[in-house]
């Protein structure tokens, strides 16, 4: 009604400061927020009351503030993956990254698979960089068994880690792109994989979840036509790099988007337990195979990039200068290899004597460790992974207070996780 | 396609043996070790580029202080933390690993963990990164992190009651001994409609449903 | 919503001349039978000549309103020259021409099947790899993957179904409005796949949502998910998919209690 003017009960207020302490207290579960807007009931608080410390940090809203859910399903490519936002207008002032929508319980299974099997285990992980996956439980499980794979194996492994890295790495650049709207970049980046893939299904028989290591080199030798299609693509990768760059690198808005968003220090890396590209793009000369070489890394000629400004622009291009890596090295790579078999004789089931082993490969998204804990029996005692995106993800609530919201998905797909590694 | 036909080229013997001495610089890493911490730490021992030490649950973030800090040991970076369970009533185990430019070797630190109580001091003041670590350890083996800021289930929901990594919590050794087994139609013969299928198309599937059913 | 055009009288009886029904073959398989059987009977039954009667009735000064069925009846569509695929249902010029609203309807359906993005895992790798430019889905009108699941028809469930995600993946298909199509894409959402003694993996999505088709494969590729999608044209042309349409239940909760937004 017109005149109408509410004056506000004091006992009321009271009341409602005190319940506002309490629940910040945790003393008393929060209250359902009701919205006037959406004409039914909504939520802002879980529906239970909040366990931790920072949970309840978290879930308190303040004056002006919002959680939106940015659910398990969303349109952003990196998998299922929720995230609780705690929003004052546009403005991000809080994030709670909620994980294990794909937890599959993979360390377990591999307490009770061969170790061999583990290796069909282990690839769906970080599905986008199967080959990384194996390479580690592989060198694991060789030093427990306490032999090293023949020149030729190590000489093939290191050969498809780069592929695999390379086009890793162009589904990163078309993810980006994509997270902010761009169409193209993503068409091109999957025309790329496609052709890498279609040379490593020639080789491993598979395109996508290889299941190519074995405990003592690799499953099958190189054949004509995997170095037929790996010479048609050397050919023309580099064109292919450039134009696949060429769309986004310069683009206003892309450089608008990326430049100076998600500044991450050497420092606070360091300390959050990031790595890999996302490290080195923030100055940190920290690569695994040139700290702790491993396979044939030693024999090969590289450094390790860095970029100076570490913001999502300079982990884009530390990508892209890590692609032109790769490249160097696979070409260097096919120079050398030499001839000779391409798996040691080991029997179907081994057996390792008791012991404990620590391997650690550089992946697309960072360090990749396995440690493996052999009692001497069939199946490994204890297998642990160690996942670069699920360390890497804990940089985002650092990161995104300050930013809008829309540039949340921008960031995180600057930090290109994969949800199969982070649950496991 | 690969020829998966090809016989694979012998190999001869079971491949070289590894060269296990260990790399120039860790017995350097071994020596410090030994100076620093000779009365925390339990037991010593080193592999080709790996060095390890054992030390008690509650001192963990004492080493690894040190650990980080001084200038000659400089392990700044923690590449992982993990956590070992040896069985009911044997221990919990921790096992941080960090690296160091000045050393060549991983350093494998591990910290044993009571079973029955298991409490072990956080280093999330040390590396913000071990915050997800010793949640997933939580969440799996059920080992409490004092002073963690955010120790709640990550993978598992929040409302689930078992702690799926122990060696006492089992997984069935045939699906189909699952509890719940049979519960898809597919996995009931009795259930298939038998009209869909086509005897042209499918041979033989009618009569063993038939005499399965 | 019901279907078909407004209905129209014809001069059916005398636009074409009575025909023998088709004999039954000996070599028919049983499926055909089963369908043929299995459809409801179309209203129109009655003034379509029954078997054995050898001409149609005289014709009245006042022609007689015929009454086009709801659904395209076997009997009817053998009138029209359509064959029986050996496959199940029939093929023939209707294919090109259709003149029924609901067979417009069934092709424009699956000719248009707009899936909602439910990557979960791998396969929804492989189900972008389609969807790109080497194997594209947009020539079977499937380009645009909708974010919303108000804007979808088909589900593709594209990775492992976990516990966890189990809860919000029935609710995006709960949320999709009739018709729907769900597609359990991958050994994973078949029956548990690698996972399969796993303590936290679905053992098969079916055990939650119903499922058109299953397309086997880890990841399958994806030529045998266009197979797979090509199949569940299909079944949306001839109805055969496990959701029934335009099934009327009611008012539909518009959110849930408990929703975290």
């Amino acid at each position: 009604m017109t005149g109408d003017v509410t004056i506000p009960d004091p006992l009321e207020l009271e009341r409602a400061e005190e319940a506002r302490l309490r629940v910040a207290a945790g003393l008393q579960p929060a209250e359902r927020v009701r919205s006037e807007y959406a004409g039914f009931e909504s939520v802002g608080l879980p529906d239970r009351p909040p366990q931790t410390d920072r949970e309840r940090e978290v879930y308190t809203l303040a004056e002006g503030e919002m959680l939106v859910n940015m659910g398990p399903q969303h349109p952003s490519t990196h998998g299922v993956m929720r995230l609780v936002v705690k929003v004052r207008g546009e403005v991000v002032t809080d994030i709670d990254p909620v994980l294990g929508y794909l937890h599959r319980g993979i360390e377990k299974l591999c307490e009770n698979a061969t170790y061999t099997t583990v290796m069909t285990y282990v690839d769906p992980m970080d599905y986008l960089a199967s080959m990384h996956n194996e390479h580690a439980p592989a060198i694991a499980f060789e030093k427990l068994y306490g032999i090293e794979a023949p020149r030729r194996a190590e000489y093939i492994r290191a050969l498809v880690v780069e592929l695999n890295r390379v086009f890793s790495h162009s589904l990163m650049m078309g993810f980006l792109a994509l997270d902010m709207g761009g169409i193209t970049p993503i068409l091109y980046g999957f025309i790329n994989r496609d052709e890498i893939v279609d040379m490593l299904s020639a080789i491993s028989g598979q395109r996508m979840l290889f299941n190519f290591f074995r405990v003592g080199g690799v499953n099958f030798d190189a054949n004509d036509e995997f170095f037929s299609r790996l010479g048609t693509w050397r050919s023309h990768v580099a064109k292919n790099v450039e134009m696949s760059e060429r769309v986004i690198t310069d683009n206003e808005i892309f450089r608008a988007r990326t430049i100076g968003m998600g500044v991450l220090s050497g420092k606070d890396a360091i300390s959050l337990g990031v790595s890999g590209p996302n490290l080195r793009a923030s100055g940190v000369p920290f690569d695994v195979r040139k700290a702790h070489p491993y396979s044939i890394y030693p024999e090969l000629e590289f450094k390790a990039i860095t970029q100076p400004a570490g913001d999502s622009h300079a982990r884009y291009l530390q990508r892209i200068a890590e692609i032109k890596q790769s490249i160097h090295l696979i070409d260097q790579i096919v120079d050398k290899m030499p001839h000779g078999p391409v798996q040691a004789q080991v029997p179907g089931i081994i057996r390792p004597k008791p012991g404990r082993a620590y391997a650690a490969v550089e992946s697309p998204r960072g360090l990749y460790s396995v440690y493996a804990i052999s009692d001497g029996g069939p199946n490994p005692y204890r297998f642990r992974m160690r996942d670069p995106s699920f360390v890497s993800l804990q940089a985002i609530p650092k990161l995104m207070p300050g930013h809008l919201i829309a540039d949340t998905m921008a960031v995180m797909a600057s930090f290109d996780p994969v949800m199969g590694g982070v649950d496991k | 396609m690969a020829n998966l036909r090809r016989p694979r080229p012998a190999a001869g013997g079971l491949g070289r043996r590894r060269s296990l001495t260990a790399r120039a610089g860790a017995g350097a890493l071994v020596r410090l070790l030994l100076d620093r911490f000779g009365d925390l730490a339990t037991d010593l021992w080193t592999d080709e580029d790996t060095v390890e030490v054992r030390i008690d649950g509650t001192r963990n973030v004492e080493l690894l202080t040190v650990l980080r800090d001084d200038a000659e040991l400089d392990f700044f970076y923690l590449a992982d933390a993990a956590a070992v369970d040896y069985g009911p009533g044997v221990r919990f185990e921790v096992v941080y690993h960090l690296y160091s430019d000045k050393h060549p070797a991983w350093l494998r630190v591990r910290a044993n963990v009571d079973r029955d109580d298991p409490h072990i001091p956080s280093i999330t003041s040390l590396w913000e990164g071990a915050m997800f670590h010793e949640r997933e350890m939580y969440d799996m083996m059920g080992i409490i992190f004092d002073g963690n800021r955010d120790l709640r289930r990550i993978y598992m929901s929040p409302d689930y009651r078992s702690f799926p990594q122990r060696r006492d919590f089992l997984l069935p050794d045939d699906a189909a001994d699952s509890s719940a087994a049979g519960v898809n139609p597919l996995e009931r013969p009795e259930t298939w409609d038998l009209t869909r299928v086509s005897e042209e198309l499918a041979p033989g599937v009618i009569d063993r449903a038939e005499g399965q059913s | 919503m019901e279907e078909g055009g407004p209905e129209v009288a014809v001069e059916k009886a005398t636009r074409r001349p009575p025909r023998a029904p088709a004999k039954a073959a000996t070599k028919k398989p049983a499926r055909a039978t089963a369908k043929a059987t299995a459809r409801p009977k179309s209203r129109a039954a009655s003034s379509v000549l029954a078997p054995g009667q050898e001409s149609a009735p005289p014709v009245a000064t006042a022609a007689p309103p015929i009454i086009v069925p709801d659904q395209a009846s076997d009997e009817l569509l053998r009138e029209f020259g359509m064959e029986e695929h050996p496959q199940g249902g029939f093929h023939g010029l209707l294919e090109v021409i259709p003149t029924r609203a609901d067979i417009v309807l069934d092709l424009i359906r699956a000719n248009s099947l707009w899936p909602l993005l439910s990557g979960l895992s791998c396969c929804a790798i492989e189900m972008m790899s389609t969807a790109t430019s080497k194997n594209d889905i947009d020539r079977f009108g499937m380009f645009p993957f909708r974010a919303s699941p108000r804007q979808a028809d088909v589900l593709i469930v594209a990775g492992t179904l976990t516990t966890k995600m189990a809860g919000p993946l029935v609710r995006l298909w709960e949320q999709m409005p009739e018709p729907k199509w769900c597609v359990a894409m991958g050994t994973c959402t078949t029956s548990g796949g690698r996972f399969k003694r796993s303590y936290s993996v679905v053992q098969g999505v079916d055990r939650v949502m119903p499922v058109d088709v299953y397309v086997p494969g880890c990841p399958p590729r994806p030529e045998g998910l266009i197979h797979g999608m090509m199949r569940l044209q299909e079944l949306v042309k001839q109805r055969r998919g496990e959701w029934p349409t335009f099934v009327d239940r009611g008012p539909q909760r518009v959110a849930w209690e408990g929703d975290v937004r």
